[in-house]
């Protein structure tokens, strides 16, 4: 069973100078917000962006190819293949988020943090290729089998190792679809964590998201150095050009041990666990359609059908 | 002996099998229905790089070898035939000239912004009396003044009339040699010389998306210094562009069969017929199973030619068996794609008729089937 006692979803409560704006821009609608001076007159004007060099970090995960069959091992966990890994594709756009706010920032160093199998350094070589600036990857055979509090365990002690003003995570791995580790992570380390961001504006010290909701979307700030999880519709992610992969090899990847981060192998890993895969099935596709025949409001009932289902 | 590509190979191969998947495949369609040139996948690519691909960095490239170059092109072409010969001409026959035999200020003016994908460029050889038999260029070029004055034309040039396009390099008379054959130079003529006229686009029954045009030169003026390398040199010039070209020109064959290759297989496991997905039929696995087989020979093939070319060693008749076997492996693998598609292959709806129409041009264009068995047989 996971057990968990922090909110999955929340932001966290007030921290290192934590601000949640909500209400204010919170509206009906789907209008594009009006720039965030205007919106915040009280906030920092820090115009001149580009003398703001910030460190960031970005957090990948390996997962199997979203179009490759999946199998279960004995251990209920999904089977990995290393020719079938690829970044999480959630992660892409943590990646691409990150290259975006150093095209923003002048002199800001996006690093790549992984944890995996050695083998994952071929992601994070992808993750270089796309502009990161180096790569991490902490691997150790007593990682296998690390719960989603593990994993956030690991990653928070690499996190402070590094040092970072802005660590970046997707909302979810596609693999799993725990949600978790961004707001575990925060939690390690006691820093605030702007979950689900649509947006992410830095403004001196301060990292300001808008969190897409039903009916509008909310603004939510903190003072760095501060966790953003990001959702698909922040960016549209690169391809790594043809130069980026030539010069992805030339890029440092270091390799990082339980060791190296100082954390006991039984805090970690399986034996670590405090979740347990208790059983694992299959999804089965099912068809399910409904006729409707002419002449009894069957046009009606599609055109409801359709709203309901918000395709129009 | 090792088959395995290095890290960067597998890297741009998965990039551009995405790019092709994701930005390419997705249009072929409307492109190949409407014959538009694929301005927006174009400038797409010339961003990540993929129209310089085997060029040195100090000109633009991506400083690719040529095997890296030509295995992003079967990607590419595996999406779209169309966007895949856009690519090759502009790479194989419109940029390598200015690399191989331009001087340093050519590289620079030229190759810079070909391999950086601002401009496309083509190479004009073809010629209404001179297909197959290239020796029998007519479009001849006096010197007079510092100044070439060209008149002649040419057929079918690649790339010549995009909106893109910055010129054509040519292949003109410009005397006779002391025995007695044709002395041909390679002229650089750029899109908007007086006397330098670009063709309405043909009609085509295949790459439909990739631009094709005649072209005329009506006493057209270039300085000598748009002249490629030395007087008399032209022939070589492009009998090495040619043999190059065939290695890429494979791999685009390559690309189209395994798109053939990959509609079929899908194809095969959705229909049914006699209560069981096609695919259960031997007649129909057989003819998967010889598709894959020559599809994984044609690529053994030209593989083997870009290593040859690679390491130095003469690969003329390399390249055109290649280019020979994987454009006779493509149209096969059209044609049974078709066939296992049944009627429904016939029909437009389908990708694989586009694919029977795109494939025939293949046994045609640099050097057509006919002419690689003459140069195969002449090195045997
Ligand atoms: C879409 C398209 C794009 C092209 N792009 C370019 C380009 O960018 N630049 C360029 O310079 N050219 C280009 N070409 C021209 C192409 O290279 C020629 O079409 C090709 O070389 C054949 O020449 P031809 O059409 O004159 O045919 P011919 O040479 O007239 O051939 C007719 C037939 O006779 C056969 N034949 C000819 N001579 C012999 C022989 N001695 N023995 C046996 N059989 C023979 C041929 O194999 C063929 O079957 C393009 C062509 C097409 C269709």
């Amino acid at each position: 069973m996971l057990m968990m006692s922090i909110g999955q979803f929340d932001v966290k409560p007030a921290k290192a100078g934590f601000v949640a704006k909500c209400s204010e821009a919170l509206r009906r609608g789907l209008s594009r917000p009006p720039s965030s001076s205007a919106t915040h007159p009280t906030l920092s004007t820090n115009h001149n962006l580009e003398e703001n060099p910030v460190k960031i970090v970005v957090c990948m995960k390996e997962t199997p190819s979203t179009t490759v069959e999946k199998s279960f091992g004995p251990d209920m966990r999904i089977e990995r293949r290393k020719e079938d890994a690829v970044i999480n594709p959630f992660d892409e756009y943590t990646i691409e988020e990150g290259l975006r706010q150093q095209e923003k920032h002048a002199g800001s160093e996006v690093i790549a943090l992984c944890m995996g199998p050695a083998t994952a350094t071929d992601n994070i070589r992808r993750a270089l290729a796309m502009g990161a600036d180096r790569g991490v990857l902490v691997t150790d055979p007593a990682l296998a089998g690390s719960d989603a509090i593990g994993t956030a365990r690991v990653l928070a002690a690499a996190l402070k190792q590094i040092g970072f003003d802005l660590a970046l995570f997707g909302s979810a791995a596609a693999d799993a679809y725990g949600g978790v580790v961004p707001s575990a992570v925060a939690e390690f380390l006691g820093m605030p964590l702007l979950s689900f961001a649509g947006k992410l504006d830095i403004d001196g010290s301060t990292a300001r998201i808008e969190r897409q909701a039903e009916v509008g979307y909310q603004v939510a700030e903190a003072s760095m150095p501060a966790l953003v999880s990001v959702v698909k519709s922040i960016n549209e992610p690169r391809y790594p050009s043809m130069k980026g992969i030539m010069q992805a090899k030339k890029k440092p990847i270091d390799t990082l041990t339980l060791a190296n981060l100082g954390l006991d192998a039984d805090t970690v890993g399986a034996a670590g666990a405090r979740e347990e895969a208790l059983s694992a099935e299959k999804v089965t596709a099912q068809r399910k359609g409904e006729i409707y025949m002419g002449n009894e409001g069957a046009a009606d009932r599609i055109v409801a059908f359709l709203v309901e289902q918000k395709v129009l | 002996m090792d088959f395995t590509l290095n890290d960067e190979q597998r890297m741009i191969r998965d990039m551009c099998r995405e790019f092709a998947e994701e930005e390419i495949k997705p249009k072929a369609e409307e492109l190949d229905r409407t014959a538009a040139f694929p301005y927006e996948i174009i400038q797409k690519m010339a961003k990540l790089g993929l129209l310089g691909l085997p060029f040195p960095e100090e000109y633009g490239g991506a400083g690719a070898d040529f095997l890296t170059y030509c295995v992003a092109l079967e990607e590419i072409g595996r999406g779209d035939a169309s966007v895949g010969i856009t690519m090759e001409a502009h790479t194989s026959l419109g940029a390598t000239p200015f690399a191989l035999f331009g001087s340093e200020e050519q590289k620079r003016e030229y190759l810079t912004p070909l391999a950086q994908g601002e401009q496309l460029w083509s190479f004009g050889l073809t010629e209404p009396n001179a297909g197959s038999d290239s020796a029998g260029t007519e479009t001849h070029a006096e010197l007079e003044d510092g100044y070439w004055r060209i008149n002649g034309a040419k057929s079918f040039i690649t790339n010549a009339g995009t909106d893109m396009t910055g010129g054509v390099t040519i292949t003109a008379v410009t005397g006779k040699q002391p025995d007695g054959h044709k002395e041909i130079t390679n002229l650089i003529v750029p899109k908007g010389t007086p006397g330098y006229i670009i063709g309405a686009a043909y009609h085509k029954m295949g790459w439909r998306a990739s631009d094709t045009r005649p072209l005329s030169f009506e006493d057209c003026h270039v300085p000598d210094e748009n002249r490629l390398g030395e007087r008399g040199d032209g022939f070589r010039q492009f009998m090495t562009i040619l043999n190059m070209g065939r290695i890429a020109i494979s791999a685009l064959n390559v690309g189209l069969a395994q798109a053939c290759f990959d509609e079929s297989l899908k194809y095969s496991r959705e229909r049914r017929q006699f209560g069981k997905p096609i695919k259960s039929f031997q007649a129909i696995q057989f003819k998967l199973a010889d598709m894959a087989t020559e599809i994984e020979l044609s690529r053994l093939m030209y593989y083997k030619a870009a290593w040859l070319h690679m390491q130095g060693q003469p690969f003329t008749k390399e390249a055109s068996m290649a280019k020979l076997f994987s454009s006779e492996t493509a149209k096969r693998c059209a044609d049974q794609a078709v066939q296992i598609h049944g009627g429904y292959g016939f029909m437009d709806e389908y990708p694989v008729s586009r694919f029977w129409r795109n494939v025939k041009v293949h046994e045609i264009g640099e050097g057509t089937s006919e002419v690689q068995r003459m140069l195969i047989a002449k090195n045997l």
